[in-house]
């Protein structure tokens, strides 16, 4: 039997405006090169300058991850020869990062565990090189772009527990609001460290796996990874140490060329920025950037509002929609039925609409008072489902939709008694097969009744008045 | 200085090195290396690292955007090669 050994060093583009060091915009998909300036192209003779937002960031995670938070922290040059950065260093941290020896604690099915993060540490982001054929185009716009290295121990054991780890963290992240986490996007890149040994000998010879551009990817190489180290060590094959690439179209990890030393990236003090030291004032707003956690307010969730594990991992998911749910039990609403609607009539609507709940015109407020209005008897459950249609078309609140569309429901059993004697007189023959004891002939009745109401009369008025006049 | 040490290093630095060179770099080299085994003797226990002799701390820029007095295209006209706005070098994979 075997042991793994999984830590992942994670990279999350920092949601700032401009650059790391320079003052150019940090921006997807413009045009190439357009982001640029003598910083972040390395000509001779420039300064970089420390961005305030990006550093308060970091900090905001680090303590978010339960770190040390480094009183002094400083910046290294990483030095490389690779034209992905045009200066042929990057500039990173190394003797002192932002935050050390912290840890989160992550849900993998049903139990909690603790992962214990090593470093976090700010730097910048290389530029993005394309290959084709016998030469190479080199964009810069993403050369400086504030990116933050979050570093874990080697605490997860299989390719699963990574897949719940980056779940989380992505979570995380968006909660922060620090990174849209985005995978695909590589605004949140992965790489995975993995080592195999037999039960109680402890950490083996590490493999590095590259090329991770989404959770599953994470999994299912991680696992590929553990099996092939488990193949290899049956037959007494020694693990080497070497970064391999994880090939999504043949689900394999493959070796990469082997570089004849390992890499020595001589870092050494920037000389251009001099070190961080955060004000008190600083890590006052460090600490105000913080907010409930996910796991942590899921599990209030659950305590809070009488919520199951499911329903509160759904609401959970996005910080958004954890508050809209809160609102909305604020003002008065039954917590199970605010759950119902946002994960079932609600998200129908987002889907169809391609709409996140942000950007749509249901707030808490309607969707409250909507179901305020069914718990008053004033609409029924099915008249709801339409006039939360016209919320999320009209931009309107529930009392005027159903002013302007007569969308009242109708309880008034004299009013409904009219309906029932239309819907008798209509299917004499239905009603008599019912008198003579065929029940299940009733429910044709009540939805005749509710279709010439228009769908207004309250079901359970019907069902007394048609049960006293059919049955006397 | 080992020559193997200077091997390495001009690898690092990708520099190629013939052997006359290696032998008037390697002398240079072991005696520049001799003047910081001179610093090393002495006692700097307790003491902060200088790596910076004038401001020592908090150079800060509020997360705005700059305009620059070079423009971009003027940045891209330094390049030996384009192909449109890319800047285009040989194959490095």
């Amino acid at each position: 039997m075997y042991q793994s050994f999984i830590g992942l060093e994670i990279h999350i583009h920092l949601a700032a405006e401009t650059k790391a060091f320079c003052g150019c915009k940090a921006n997807f998909g413009d045009e190439e090169n357009t982001n640029v300036c003598p910083v972040c192209m390395g000509f001779p003779g420039v300064l970089p300058t420390l961005n305030e937002k990006a550093i308060q960031m970091s900090y905001v995670v680090a303590r978010a991850l339960n770190c040390k938070l480094s009183p002094n922290t400083k910046f290294e040059r990483k030095n490389y020869f690779y034209p992905d950065m045009p200066k042929n260093y990057q500039i990173s941290q190394f003797a002192e990062p932002v935050g050390r020896d912290g840890y989160i604690d992550i849900e993998i099915g049903d139990s909690i565990k603790r992962v214990r993060i090593h470093d976090v540490h700010f730097e910048e982001d290389a530029g993005k090189m394309i290959h084709a054929g016998d030469m190479s185009l080199l964009d810069y716009n993403r050369a400086g772009y504030p990116l933050l290295e979050i570093v874990t121990e080697p605490d997860l054991v299989i390719g699963e527990d990574a897949e719940a780890f980056l779940k989380s963290f992505q979570r995380l992240v968006r909660y922060l609001g620090v990174c849209d986490g985005n995978m695909e996007e590589g605004s949140m890149r992965c790489d995975a460290n993995v080592s195999i040994n037999p039960v109680g000998v402890g950490l083996g010879e590490k493999v590095e796996i590259k090329n991770l551009n989404s959770s599953r990817f994470v999994r299912k190489a991680l696992n590929y990874e553990i099996e092939r180290q488990s193949g290899l060590m049956d037959n007494g094959t020694k693990i080497i140490q070497e970064t391999r690439l994880w090939n999504e179209n043949r689900d394999q990890t493959e070796g990469m060329r082997k570089k004849e030393d390992a890499n020595d990236y001589r870092y050494f003090p920037e000389p251009d920025l001099p070190p961080f030291r955060p004000s008190d004032e600083f890590m006052k707003e460090v600490e105000e950037g913080i907010c409930e956690l996910p796991l942590v307010r899921k599990q209030r969730l659950m305590t809070s509002y009488g919520l199951g594990s499911d329903q509160a991992e759904y609401i959970h998911d996005e910080k958004f929609m954890a508050d809209f749910f809160e609102k909305a039990v604020f003002l008065g609403a039954d917590a199970v039925q605010v759950y119902s609607w946002l994960s079932s009539d609600v998200k129908k609507l987002l889907n169809r609409n391609s709409q996140s709940l942000e950007d749509s015109n249901l707030s808490a407020e309607r969707l409250a008072r909507l179901i305020s209005m069914i718990e008053d008897g004033q609409i029924s459950g099915k008249i709801a489902k339409r006039v939360l249609d016209h919320i999320f078309d009209e931009d309107k609140d529930p009392d005027v939709i159903c002013d302007e569309q007569g969308l009242v429901q109708i309880s008034d059993p004299a009013a409904i008694a009219k309906f029932v004697d239309e819907v008798m007189a209509a299917n004499e023959a239905v009603v008599e097969a019912v008198r003579g004891g065929d029940q299940r002939q009733m429910g044709f009745l009540v939805g005749q009744i509710m279709k010439v109401s228009g769908g207004k009369a309250a079901p359970a008025v019907v069902q007394s008045v048609l049960k006293e006049k059919v049955l006397g | 200085m080992e020559k193997s040490d200077l091997t390495v290093t001009a690898t690092l630095a990708s520099l190629v090195l013939d052997e006359a060179e290696t032998q008037k770099l390697g002398d240079e080299v072991s005696r520049m290396l001799s003047y910081f085994e001179k610093m090393s003797e002495i006692d700097v226990d307790g003491l902060e690292p200088t790596t910076h002799a004038l401001q020592k701390e908090n150079r800060l820029r509020p997360d705005r955007g700059l305009s620059n007095e070079a423009q971009p295209d003027e940045l891209l006209e330094c390049a030996p090669d384009l192909e449109d706005r890319f800047i285009l070098i040989p194959n490095v994979l």
